[in-house]
């Protein structure tokens, strides 16, 4: 084979124009701290990365979900703690306007007004709202889900979160659900029971009693229904949590470069350019003009 | 035995023998690092005593002399014309590289602001609407993440486009580049024939010659014959280029209007002597090969791609959204408008007022984000985009590595050329050194011979 000076130039140009290529995609991953800078550094990773992304932000989104959900949940349990809570109450004074023995005509009218009172502080506990929607109004576009007669005024549906890939935990409870049908409702029955006590209607009062007792039931069930969703959604949110890790994690792995490892490519493509450098230098200076005189 | 005198001319034509060399030498090292340059080597034979007369003396002699019979350019025709064809597939793989390349660094992928994310962040938005479908901020905030997304489409689009505009303008200007170099071949050709029917050759003209030949390979893929005469014949997908001292106008058929601009028809070009115009097949190589090509198929099929996506997104949305009920209680009207010719690229959002978004799957104006819910959970056109984005990944990825081993192969044919026509300085110096001791044994011979003649005429026979 004959050899020229500019087959050698030529050779040596081009090796080290490929090291330094070699040297330079490394140094781009060091310094963007990324080997996915473009699809073609890896079609399969890009998309994988790709559907990673989309996943992560899905569950992202879950998880902001569950937050909200939990919100929802959080304050109708504790507008029907206070409900349960002031239900027991009128359950009390029924039972107290029941014993007619020991009650004048002035104390059961007391004990109406205290019941009336009840009943609009259900009311307003019935209208509870969270971020200006009434939590037991399904999806009605007012701001109240009863009336101040008592009335349900609200659009009974159901207000759902996506907590995973197609499951769907409702967050409401739709005012009659809890407080009875209008008409035969919690309210209908503490104004009977104001109206018996000021008229001492005994047969109204223990009709009362029974009623309230079965509205509170009532309002205890639902409310540990409530706490079973809440525990769902909890659920739900941890395992989105724990996805939104692997999925990060796992994002990190196709997409972040293995800085140990791009450290010592570096070094050693350091090594082999400097050593074609000084392949270089040698293999061209000489001539054979550099023997003779 | 020649005459006395018949000594002295051959001590000279190996002067002229040596001076010869010793040009060829210069003339070689001078050009050793001259692009197209083809190293060259003295021919020479021993010049014979002739045949002796019939009633002649039978005489032998050692000849009378060197000759130089010619300066021989090193070259391989065959050589010549396979590295033609491999740079000729070099320059279009390098340039449809080149260009892949570019165009993928315009989409963005895997990133925070490509159309992937510009989608996931529209579905967090519809969610959040869905989650609180009575708040003015969440559906303002979920239809300007609408518009991010067209956007993104646009943008990606309209990179294509100024790309297949570059390509456009490029295409103009390398047919350009082929009529002057077609030209300057064809007048090359002409003073080749001209000198050939003188009884010269002139090794320059060949050399530049076979450089414009190859400048044509490279540009187009051309294929060029050397003729009996000396002169090259190029021919492109078998319609002739430059034939002797003609040279016909490469001109762009169709695809492109004077002005640059597309005209809708896929590119191609045909070659005008000035009476017939003949088209070139598709499919050439060399830089103008490969931006044809990504000008007809590469560049037009991602942005086919793009517009599937685009519409499949859009087709789904409007669809849901048709299916919902937006703030007042209506029926949806169309989220997304597009032109059926140009969807990617037209895509944008067609209503203005945040409440117009279906968020409700209820009739009647309830506050319900259920039909958000539902737009959101549409995810057809994200696994259609990552298809596609792998797909395009491949494509870049394969033609780097077809370029890479094509820069391998070219890289030995040019070794392979360089071996017959470079110059190497270490074998001119010694060439140049035989050629000094040469000449200073044939002026020996010179003085040997005056010294000689000397004795004869002025201590012969002299009293």
């Amino acid at each position: 084979m004959r050899v020229t000076q500019r087959m050698m130039t030529n050779s040596s140009l081009s090796s080290l124009q490929t090291n330094l290529a070699k040297l330079s995609s490394i140094q781009e991953q060091i310094t963007t701290g990324k080997v996915l800078n473009r699809p073609s550094d890896s079609p399969t990773d890009t998309s994988s990365a790709m559907r990673l992304r989309t996943a992560l932000a899905q569950q992202n989104q879950y998880s902001r979900n569950v937050n909200d959900g939990n919100a929802w949940l959080g304050q109708i349990d504790n507008a029907l703690g206070t409900a349960a809570d002031e239900l027991n109450r009128a359950h009390d004074i029924a039972l107290q306007g029941a014993n007619t023995v020991s009650m004048d005509q002035s104390a059961r009218d007391a004990l109406a007004a205290e019941v009336d009172q009840i009943r609009s502080s259900l009311i307003a506990t019935g209208n509870t709202t969270y971020l200006d929607r009434p939590v037991f109004g399904g999806v009605t576009a007012g701001s109240v889900a009863y009336d101040a007669s008592g009335a349900f005024v609200g659009t009974t549906g159901t207000v759902n979160r996506s907590v995973a890939d197609g499951v769907k935990v409702a967050v409401n409870v739709n005012g009659p659900d809890a407080f009875g049908t209008t008409g035969d409702s919690v309210f209908d029955h503490l104004s009977a029971l104001a109206a018996a006590l000021r008229s001492n209607d005994t047969a109204g009062i223990t009709a009362g009693v029974s009623s309230i007792s079965a509205d509170a039931n009532r309002v205890n069930t639902v409310r540990s229904e409530v706490g079973a969703r809440e525990n769902r959604l909890d659920a739900a949110g941890t395992a989105a949590k724990n996805t939104q890790l692997s999925l990060t994690s796992s994002i990190g792995k196709l997409e972040n470069v293995d800085l140990a490892e791009a450290t010592v490519n570096l070094q050693a493509q350091q090594v082999t350019y400097q050593a074609s450098l000084a392949a270089t230098a040698r293999v061209i200076q000489p001539s054979l003009l550099d023997f003779l005189n | 035995m020649s005459g006395t005198f018949g000594s002295l001319n051959t001590a000279l034509s190996a002067l002229r023998y040596n001076q010869v060399v010793l040009d060829t030498a210069n003339n070689n090292i001078a050009n050793a690092g001259t692009d197209g340059y083809t190293r060259q080597r003295v021919e020479s034979s021993s010049v014979s005593g002739g045949v002796s007369g019939l009633w002649s003396r039978v005489e032998t002699n050692p000849g009378y002399g060197v000759a130089v019979d010619g300066i021989t350019r090193m070259t391989d025709a065959v050589l010549d014309a396979r590295s033609r064809q491999e740079h000729s597939k070099q320059s279009y793989l390098d340039t449809r590289q080149t260009v892949l390349e570019r165009v993928e660094s315009g989409i963005g992928e895997p990133g925070d602001s490509g159309v992937s994310a510009a989608l996931s962040n529209f579905r967090s938005a519809l969610q959040d609407l869905s989650n609180q479908p009575g708040q003015a901020a969440s559906r303002s905030q979920a239809l300007a993440t609408a518009s991010t997304v067209a956007d993104a489409f646009r943008v990606q689009v309209a990179n294509i486009d100024s790309e297949a505009a570059q390509q456009r303008a490029s295409a103009q200007a390398l047919v350009g580049q082929v009529n002057t170099v077609a030209a300057s071949l064809a007048s090359t050709n002409a003073a080749i024939a001209q000198s050939r029917l003188g009884g010269s050759t002139d090794n320059t003209l060949l050399d530049q010659r076979d450089k414009l030949a190859a400048q044509l390979a490279e540009l187009t893929g051309a294929v060029s014959t050397v003729q009996t005469d000396g002169t090259v014949s190029v021919t492109l997908g078998g319609v002739a280029l430059v034939t002797g001292k003609q040279a016909d106008q490469l001109v762009i058929a169709s695809g492109i209007t004077a002005t640059g601009d597309a005209d809708g028809s896929p590119v191609s070009f045909a070659i005008s002597d000035g009476v017939t115009t003949t088209a070139v097949p598709d499919g050439q190589l060399g830089q103008l090969g490969a931006t044809a090509e990504l000008l007809n198929t590469t560049l037009p099929a991602y942005r086919a791609g793009l517009d599937a996506v685009a519409a499949t997104f859009a087709d789904q949305m409007n669809a849901q959204q048709a299916a919902g009920y937006d703030a007042s209680g209506a029926a949806g009207s169309p989220l997304f408008s597009y032109d059926p010719t140009n969807i990617a690229g037209s895509l944008a959002v067609a209503i203005t007022d945040p409440d117009g978004l279906a968020a409700s799957g209820v009739a009647g104006g309830a506050v319900d984000g259920s039909n958000a819910d539902a737009m959101a959970a549409l995810g057809d056109a994200d696994g259609a985009y990552q298809r596609l984005v792998n797909g395009f990944g491949t494509q870049v990825q394969s033609a780097q590595q077809v370029a890479a081993n094509q820069q391998a192969l070219t890289a030995q044919i040019d070794n392979a050329h360089e071996q017959l026509a470079g110059v190497n300085t270490d074998e001119e110096t010694i060439n140049l050194m035989t050629a000094q001791r040469g000449y200073e044994a044939a002026a020996r011979v010179l003085t040997t011979m005056d010294s000689i003649l000397d004795t004869l005429i002025h201590h012969t026979g002299v009293g």
